[in-house]
């Protein structure tokens, strides 16, 4: 049954072994010669100016958050497209079933997206 | 071998025997020339272009002379992850402790080649503003001369770095320490520096002022 | 010959020196004490219209007699004129001429050049600083004439003084200012700037 799949757990047991690999020789092999100009954060060669942590605007995050609600949402319409035609064949439920609980599904979300509209988040100024 | 020493910081006998034993190993199977091989060929550039040998380099990493095809495959703008820093142009003076910097910057095992005659002795511009050479800020491994030096002359530098790289001693951890800059500030003897600054050719007979 | 000439030595009378005309170019010496006014004229005037400054720069010739003189390339944009004003100072003398920033504001940097490569001092400039060279370039005027071609220093003095400037010299005033508001200054900048040592190379003795 898990057939087809050894090739592939082989070569990601081979991945893992390695990129571990590489990162352990490294810390044996590589020279190691801290001094503190090159612990300094890198700042194009000048000295750097203040820290590097600035602050930005929240509305990165809302775009990030709104677009991977919305993303799932059409993760699940592909499986369902694949069982849609398919639908009623084999005695499970018709088209019309299937096609009647994906459009609630959208209906739900598409609330939300009304409501994020008229909340004004996709107004980036 | 740090965890290995004794109280008193020196090496025990039986960490030395280790040390030599292992040393004889890795030289016996080949393994150092391997991890010179390794290195030689997987040198990642810094190219710190500022002036006319940059295009010659652009033109050099360009499809006909091709620069990946001897593992200098990713232009590493960042010194983090670069292990030869090119510098392909004249250096004011203005922009010295940046390349310094730079340099301060990169982990080691690091080279620098020297593209073209300003980076390597201030070509024609023998004035107030340029520096007369950049191995008086940074230590150069490879000069390549040439104004700019043909794309097949670069490679012929890259090349020559090749054979020090594979050359070099794996155990030599004092080819491997940081060259850092004097408490004076300098990387040479000041009098080195002047010497080395000193005009030569037809800029001995500019000197005009007054 | 551009009209402009005519119309300046009409309108100026004296304080016009003289006018050639060079390779179809045309050349008006303008007393110091007047060109400010000579440039507003011309900015300002409606036939004159010289609303572009190609450039400030200043000339110092080899034989030591000649005047320093200093340089305004405009361009009127609408009736497509070149003019070329030029001020006679003395080299030995003070070099001061009025800065025509709030004339055109590319003149700012422009100005900044001709400072720092001649030491001409524009009154009324608001941020007159080097520019090409560093802020703390102590040697003098790279352009001058009595300037010889590699600097004051020995080359391992300028070397020294270029690989120890202060990490703050590399930072124009605004730049460290701002910093300074956002309390992003590290602190021995900070100290630094306090006790006025930006321009401080330390090492020297």
């Amino acid at each position: 049954m898990l057939q087809p799949y050894i090739p592939f757990l082989i070569l990601l047991a081979f991945v893992i072994v390695n990129a571990a690999g590489m990162l352990v020789l490294s810390h044996f092999v590589g020279p190691r010669r801290p001094t503190p100009v090159k612990l300094a954060p890198y700042e194009s060669g000048m000295p750097p100016l203040g820290s590097a942590h600035q602050r930005f605007s929240v509305k990165f995050y809302l775009v990030a958050m709104l677009f991977i609600v919305f993303d799932i949402e059409t993760v699940f319409l592909i499986p369902w497209a694949t069982i849609f035609f398919g639908s009623g064949a084999t005695g499970g439920p018709g088209m019309g079933f299937l096609l009647i609980e994906m459009l609630v599904f959208l209906v739900i979300l598409f609330v939300g997206y009304i409501y994020v509209w008229k909340r004004g988040a996709f107004q980036w100024d | 071998m740090k965890h290995l020493q004794t109280v008193d910081g020196s090496d025990s006998w039986l960490t030395t025997k280790a040390q030599s034993l292992f040393e004889w190993v890795i030289k016996t199977t080949r393994l150092d020339k391997a991890v010179n091989l390794s290195r030689a060929n997987s040198l990642w550039p810094m190219p710190f272009g500022t002036a006319c040998c940059a295009i010659e380099f652009m033109a050099t990493a360009a499809s006909r002379f091709d620069l990946a095809r001897f593992g200098m495959e990713r232009q590493a703008f960042s010194p983090r992850q670069s292990d030869v820093l090119i510098c392909a142009g004249r250096l004011p003076f203005k922009l010295a402790p940046v390349i310094r910097r730079i340099y301060d910057q990169m982990p080691q095992p690091k080279w620098v080649i020297s593209m073209g005659a300003c980076a390597s002795t201030g070509g024609i511009f023998d004035n107030y503003a340029m520096v007369q050479g950049i191995d008086t800020v940074v230590p150069v491994d490879v000069y390549v001369p040439g104004c700019p030096p043909r794309p097949e002359g670069l490679l012929y530098g890259i090349l020559m770095l090749h054979k020090k790289i594979k050359g070099e001693d794996l155990f030599d951890s004092s080819l491997r320490d940081e060259q850092l800059l004097n408490d004076k500030g300098l990387r040479l003897a000041p009098e080195q520096i002047d010497e080395i600054s000193e005009p030569f050719g037809n800029s001995v007979h500019q000197f005009r002022s007054a | 010959m551009n009209a402009s000439a005519n119309a300046l030595q009409a309108t100026f009378g004296n304080a016009i020196g003289r006018v050639i005309d060079a390779r179809g170019e045309t050349i008006v010496y303008v007393s110091p004490a007047k060109v400010r006014d000579v440039l507003l004229w011309l900015k300002h005037t409606a036939g004159q219209d010289y609303n572009y400054l190609v450039d400030v720069t200043a000339v110092e010739y080899r034989d030591r007699e000649r005047p320093l003189e200093v340089v305004w390339n405009l361009r009127s944009l609408s009736t497509r004129q070149d003019l070329r004003i030029k001020v006679e100072l003395d080299p030995r003398g003070e070099l001061a001429v009025p800065s025509v920033v709030d004339l055109w504001a590319g003149a700012n940097w422009l100005e900044r050049e001709v400072y720092d490569m001649f030491g001409v001092t524009f009154t009324g400039h608001p941020d007159l600083r080097r520019i090409l060279m560093w802020e703390t370039y102590a040697e003098g005027y790279p352009l001058r004439k009595d300037f010889p071609l590699r600097g004051r220093f020995s080359r391992s003095e300028q070397v020294r003084q270029a690989l120890n400037v202060n990490p703050e010299g590399h930072y124009s005033m605004e730049e460290l200012a701002i910093a300074d508001a956002y309390d992003e200054l590290p602190r021995d900048m900070r100290d630094r700037l306090a006790r006025g040592e930006r321009d401080k190379i330390p090492n020297s003795e």
